[in-house]
């Protein structure tokens, strides 16, 4: 067990003097992480600003406060001199006027806002529905008030305000929370797809190891089989964790973000790093030549990782392609990660991801073990 | 080291096909054969690369074939190729290699020290191996084989493509180590160094040793002759009177007459010199220079294994 410590660590540093393996490891999925997740959390800051035009009354309030939930848009107050000019000079989307004689308006079966743009652009469309569903809302609230004590519809809506539908205020907080959770996943996905050229690209050293003769001289030495099997691949495994971790580090500075708990995201993670070193094992196993393997590994971690939702989620994709998802292992430890970091983790979802990826990591271990060739 | 009846076949070629011989403590042994004759699968067997389709080799009591990694601790191997890790420094591939033996700490440094030293290496310790000339990676290759004082130090055409100085460090250090003790399995094309290094000689061709024993030995066994070559001004046109005058003492296949050359092939040419000379000199022929050529490694080599070329 001894001589496994002398083939990790050799490989190890020979790892680091590689400069395209550092670049390729650690650079590169910081770098995109960085320009990615930075362009992410500007469209974030980017939302589009809508003035909202209120007067002082409790009613104006409490709808200024309904229509704020919705976060697709910055809400901002203002005069209506001010916000028209606003709108004139396109520093806002829109501008909506809450009437002062609204309670009319209801009764009268009027449109209840009054909406001020200056171009019926995609941002109006969503703004649209959502002003109608709060129209609905508040018409509706009226409705229910007017049972009760004259009054009583400020308070109502107030009460709407606070608690509101359930849909809308389930829909509210998980849009807070999944554009961080995309973020994230972005960039464990970066994490697995450079992972996956980095590390195959160092299992494939073993090629030119037998070619060079190292390999040969590796096994005629007392080191047995497994010995010099575990070291190589314990190196990839640590340098799979040090890169990851590195990536971890760096977004939690950069963005903040958020990777769930560290009791399941780190056990979750060795097993995604010990099924991509399986990967590169099992592609070092099956050609005869580094070259091959680096063909070999641009077609199948490029394919794999677009069809197993690195570089998009897959609910954006037809259901068929989420199907044939779930035959690479990509889909199964982003799901996973998906899992662990919305922080409502489903066990039963997570137990899946898990056996699914144990699977394969098994699967490409047997592939790799039996193609390396150990005379 | 006994190694008994040993056969490998991969489908169903036998590259190996049965050879058998011993190995005496301390002794330096050549192997010698042709590309493809077998010798390297033959190696790798007793390295415990290759496991033998059938036989046995045993060293020092231990079954090689049965229990590799045992004997591996007492074997050393410099393999044909610069099995080094050419972006590390001198050292640090010897303290690897070291490592894999079971050397570590104070040890581990002093037998890489001592190593450096006896390769000649010292001073470019430090320097990566990359930036080794083709003699210097070839002294490395050998300083990693003998770190852990093998017993048994088997060598694979280790003076392949370097020069003349690297070569004659190589055989001398080869050399000193066997008089030390170390017992020495080496293969070269290069027959001088067998005939320098080795005590006894075994020549596979087609899988099977086909000879066995000391270079005089061998001789004998092939009852190889000398040459002895007269360079004779107008041999050509003297041609015919010298043949007749020499079929009276010698065979057809005693003498040739090529060019201006006159080979004669006797197992003790310096005794039938004199006859020779006069009987030339009768046909009016004039001799300018005579060489005596005494059968070597290449010639029983050649006798044994033919002329014809292999792949």
């Amino acid at each position: 067990m001894r001589r496994i410590f002398p083939i990790l660590s050799l490989n190890f540093k020979n790892f680091l003097k590689t400069p395209g393996a550092i670049i390729l490891m650690f650079v590169m999925p910081v770098v995109f992480s960085w320009i990615f997740g930075g362009m992410s959390m500007n469209s974030e800051r980017n939302k589009p600003v809508v003035n909202i035009v209120a007067g002082s009354d409790e009613i104006s309030e409490q709808i200024s406060k309904l229509l704020k939930k919705d976060q697709n848009f910055n809400w901002e107050m203002a005069a209506l001199k001010k916000a028209r000019e606003n709108v004139l000079e396109e520093k806002v989307l829109a501008v909506v006027v809450i009437p002062k004689d609204i309670e009319k308006r209801i009764t009268g079966n009027l449109a209840l806002f009054d909406v001020i743009i200056q171009k019926k652009s995609q941002d109006y469309l969503a703004l649209a529905a959502y002003l109608q569903g709060t129209a609905r809302l508040v018409s509706n609230s009226y409705q229910a008030a007017d049972s009760l004590e004259a009054g009583a519809f400020p308070h109502f809506l107030a009460a709407v305000a606070k608690q509101k539908g359930v849909t809308v205020e389930k829909q509210t907080i998980e849009n807070d929370s999944a554009n961080h959770v995309e973020i994230n996943l972005m960039v464990v996905g970066f994490a697995i797809m450079f992972m996956m050229f980095g590390l195959s690209g160092a299992a494939s050293t073993i090629l030119e190891e037998r070619r060079g003769g190292t390999w040969s001289r590796l096994l005629i030495s007392p080191a047995r089989k497994f010995e010099i099997i575990i070291g190589y691949l314990s190196s990839y495994f640590l340098m799979g964790w040090i890169q990851f971790a590195v990536l971890l580090v760096a977004m939690k500075f950069m963005f903040g973000a958020d990777w769930g708990k560290l009791s399941y995201l780190v056990p979750f993670a060795s097993l995604v790093i010990l099924m991509v070193v399986g990967f590169g094992l099992m592609v070092a196993g099956i050609v005869q030549t580094k070259q091959q393997a680096m063909a070999l590994n641009a077609i199948l971690i490029v394919s794999t990782c677009m069809l197993g939702g690195v570089y998009w989620p897959l609910d954006i994709v037809p259901e068929v392609m989420q199907k044939i998802a779930l035959g690479v292992p990509q889909s199964w430890a982003m799901s996973g990660f998906k899992e662990i970091m919305s922080g409502s983790l489903h066990t039963g979802v997570l137990i899946k991801d898990t056996l699914a990826l144990l699977g394969f990591t098994i699967l490409f271990y047997v592939i790799g073990l039996r193609g390396i060739k150990f005379d | 080291m006994t190694v008994c009846d040993l056969r490998k076949s991969f489908g169903q070629f036998e590259a190996v096909k049965g050879v058998s011989f011993t190995l005496n403590k301390g002794e330096s042994f050549g192997l010698l054969g042709p590309n493809g004759a077998g010798k390297s699968t033959t190696i790798n067997m007793i390295t415990g690369l290759f496991k033998p389709t059938s036989g046995s080799i045993v060293l020092k009591g231990i079954d090689v074939v049965k229990t590799p990694k045992q004997a591996q601790k007492w074997i050393g191997v410099v393999p044909q190729e610069i099995a080094l890790y050419q972006e590390m420094s001198a050292r640090e591939n010897l303290k690897f290699w070291g490592r894999l033996y079971n050397l570590s700490g104070m040890e581990l440094n002093k037998k890489v020290d001592e190593v450096l030293e006896i390769i000649g290496l010292t001073d470019r310790a430090k320097d990566k191996v990359e930036t080794f000339s083709g003699g210097m990676k070839r002294r490395v290759n050998i300083g990693a084989a003998i770190l852990h004082n093998p017993e048994l130090l088997i060598m694979d055409e280790p003076t392949v493509g370097i020069d003349p100085q690297s070569r004659n460090h190589i055989l001398e250090t080869v050399k000193r180590l066997n008089e030390e003790g170390m017992t020495i399995i080496y293969t070269s094309h290069y027959m001088e160094e067998v005939e320098y290094l080795c005590e006894r000689i075994g020549i596979i061709d087609h899988g099977e040793v086909i000879a066995i024993g000391t270079l005089k030995e061998l001789r004998e066994k092939i009852e190889d002759r000398s040459r002895m070559k007269l360079t004779i001004d107008g041999a050509k046109a003297h041609s015919n009177k010298i043949s007749a005058v020499l079929a009276k003492s010698f065979s057809e296949k005693e003498f040739q007459i090529q060019d201006n050359q006159l080979t004669v092939f006797q197992k003790e040419p310096q005794l039938v010199l004199g006859e020779l000379v006069s009987s030339v000199t009768e046909t009016g022929a004039r001799i300018t220079s005579v060489d005596i050529i005494e059968p070597n490694l290449e010639s029983v080599f050649l006798h044994l294994t033919g002329r014809n070329l292999r792949d």
